[in-house]
């Protein structure tokens, strides 16, 4: 499995050669020929023969999306293994599958499953790993999102993220809009919040219990903290001016916003209980979009004083502040791995909106996405993937993920609704 | 002396603006000192105004305004209020001067091009850069709240329309007690 720890990008090298800290690394020789080709069988069925979703299919997607993984197709494989025993290790080492996961559900009473699978080294011949899980029929995508999750963790060695939830703001009917959330492949989907009036920048807080939120419904800016789990709701900001871009720091007791009384917007630090507001940052220029880094130790945040909008970091200690994007005039919406070690933004590139990916510690600059009209990049809890929202050549918007290699774009099956701001939630323990 | 009444005002409009908040009595605020050179456009110094046009009796006690009386436009990425309007701003500082009770509240909004929040602050350079124009003419910020809605209210078509000057202004919105 060690041989699988350093990636290089595309011919460009992105990271110094030591292993950084829990950010594991792929070698891509380009292409798919650089994935790790996995096949998924189907489960096969015993006990009753009901219709409950393909629990590979979610295993595969999310396997696939990841950018790590090229899913093989597994149709047309005559002998489908419902055990190790099963196994044809030449037939599979014919197809170039590098692992294979194979596995059973037993329908029990009272409509629940019990699922069983099994990772398997095709080169090696042997189990890796395997697992069994108990659930209600209904929840056979969350059980698959296990399965792969821990598939993830013990050929990458970094936590997934496929059993995490997303929230996005939908605008529909023209002038209403909603704040959702779901799994964070779109699967699910919950309504928190149904509103006349614009909501945007939609925050989890560190612990996934709450979310953070800019309503207009008082016909200007103010923020919302929201429990998703009762409903309940509590006006954190209503100062005069606008109030926006709520941001959680990493232990969850404060929060950086942005506040304008009479003036531009200036970011000020509040605590989650809307007690103590105090002003961070001095500024002339538009200061916004504050984003903490994970030692809380340092808020990113777009500012004009350069003229176009760039990234800029606020040292809580020294009050320092120093530019971040040097690279073209327009740079915007930071976002930071959990490691603090990258960095995502919107960058324009020639009249294009694209997905940027900074190295903090080599300052190296990789566009991510094409555009033209990409937005609102936001990492996945492990640095893996990078959510985002683009517009496909018509009007409508959709929200896809990116892996972090570049390599996979793919949207979430939302349909046609006008999405817009989507935020990550946190890996559950 | 002025700086201090300015202090004041501001502390006071900031208490009186929130539920349950203290302010860090160790980190005063400094009132923002308006930029007048940077606000009004270049072949406008020294300019002094004599009547304005408007009637007042239009503004005065007409609730709903022309549209053409009471938004103002900007160019692309900028907010600088531009000449043509500081006749129809001197018509409203006079209205606020000379009605105590008439609150006003400023609201910015630009195209939809950019992030919800930059774009938020962008409105807001806006209204904030029609405020500092009623400043000088003798209006109190007590009278005023700038807000903004930003790209929330932008034609998503405005480009094939050419129409996306139309999304960057900034409206002038009265309440009375």
């Amino acid at each position: 499995m060690n041989k699988f720890l350093q990636i290089i990008f595309a011919g460009f090298i992105f990271f110094s050669s030591s292993v950084l800290h829990a950010l594991e690394v792929i070698e891509i020789l380009g292409g798919k020929a650089s994935q790790i080709p996995i096949a998924v069988m189907p489960f096969k069925s015993f006990g009753a023969q009901k219709a409950i979703g393909k629990i590979n299919s979610v295993i595969k997607s999310d396997l696939s999306r990841s950018g790590l993984f090229y899913a093989l197709d597994t149709r047309g494989v005559i002998a489908a293994p419902n055990s190790d025993k099963e196994v044809n290790f030449s037939q599979w080492k014919s197809l170039e599958a590098q692992f294979l996961i194979i596995g059973r559900i037993d329908f029990l009473k009272k409509e629940k499953v019990k699922v069983s699978w099994s990772l398997i080294d095709v080169y090696k011949q042997q189990t890796v790993l395997s697992g069994e899980y108990v659930g209600k029929e209904k929840q056979i995508r969350a059980i698959g999102h296990k399965v792969s999750d821990k598939v993830y963790e013990r050929l990458t060695g970094s936590k997934g993220v496929f059993h995490t939830k997303i929230a996005f703001v939908e605008k529909y009917n023209n002038q209403k809009y909603k704040l959702n959330i779901a799994d964070y492949d779109g699967y699910n989907i919950t309504s928190l919040l149904d509103s006349k009036m614009p909501i945007i920048s939609p925050k989890w807080s560190p612990d996934g219990k709450k979310i953070a939120y800019v309503s207009f419904e008082k016909e200007k800016p103010v923020i919302y903290i929201q429990e998703i789990a009762t409903g309940k709701r509590k006006l954190l900001a209503n100062f005069k001016g606008n109030n926006s871009a709520p941001a959680w720091s990493p232990d969850g007791k404060r929060l950086a916003i942005v506040l304008t009384y009479n003036t531009n917007s200036q970011i000020y630090l509040i605590n989650a209980d809307g007690s103590d507001v105090k002003r961070l940052i001095r500024s002339r220029s538009i200061t916004t979009e504050p984003s903490w880094s994970p030692d809380g130790k340092e808020i990113y945040y777009t500012s004009n004083q350069g003229g176009g909008p760039q990234i800029y970091k606020f040292n809580l200690e020294s009050s320092e502040v120093s530019r971040v994007t040097f690279e073209g005039k327009y740079n915007l919406y930071p976002s930071l791995s959990y490691d603090g070690k990258l960095l995502i933004y919107l960058t324009q590139d020639q009249g294009n909106f694209k997905v940027a990916l900074q190295n903090l510690q080599s300052n190296q600059v990789l566009k991510l996405t094409k555009g033209p009209l990409d937005e609102a990049p936001v990492f996945a809890p492990n640095g893996h993937m990078v959510l985002f929202v683009y517009k496909d050549y018509g009007k409508t918007t959709k929200i896809g993920t990116v892996s972090i290699n570049g390599l996979k774009i793919d949207p979430l099956p939302l349909g046609s609704r006008q999405v817009q701001e989507p935020a990550w939630g946190p890996i559950k323990n | 002396m002025k700086k201090s009444i300015l202090l004041t005002a501001l502390l006071g409009i900031l208490v009186a603006g929130c539920s349950s908040t203290e302010l860090q009595e160790s980190q005063p605020l400094n009132p923002p000192q308006p930029e007048l050179q940077s606000m009004l456009s270049d072949d406008n110094e020294g300019t002094a105004f004599t009547s304005p046009e408007l009637n007042l009796l239009e503004l005065r006690g007409n609730p709903l305004l022309a549209k053409d009386k009471r938004s103002i436009y900007f160019d692309f990425n900028k907010y600088v209020v531009k000449q043509e309007y500081m006749k129809i701003i001197q018509a409203h500082a006079k209205y606020l001067n000379e009605a105590p009770a008439a609150n006003m509240k400023i609201q910015g909004y630009t195209d939809y091009r950019g992030s919800h929040e930059y774009n938020l602050s962008l409105g807001q350079k806006r209204s904030v850069a029609v405020k500092e124009a009623l400043n000088s003419f003798g209006v109190d910020d007590s009278q005023i709240e700038t807000v903004s809605y930003g790209k929330e209210y932008a034609n998503l078509d405005c480009v094939e329309q050419n129409s996306c000057g139309e999304d960057r202004l900034a409206d002038i919105v009265y309440t009375v007690e």
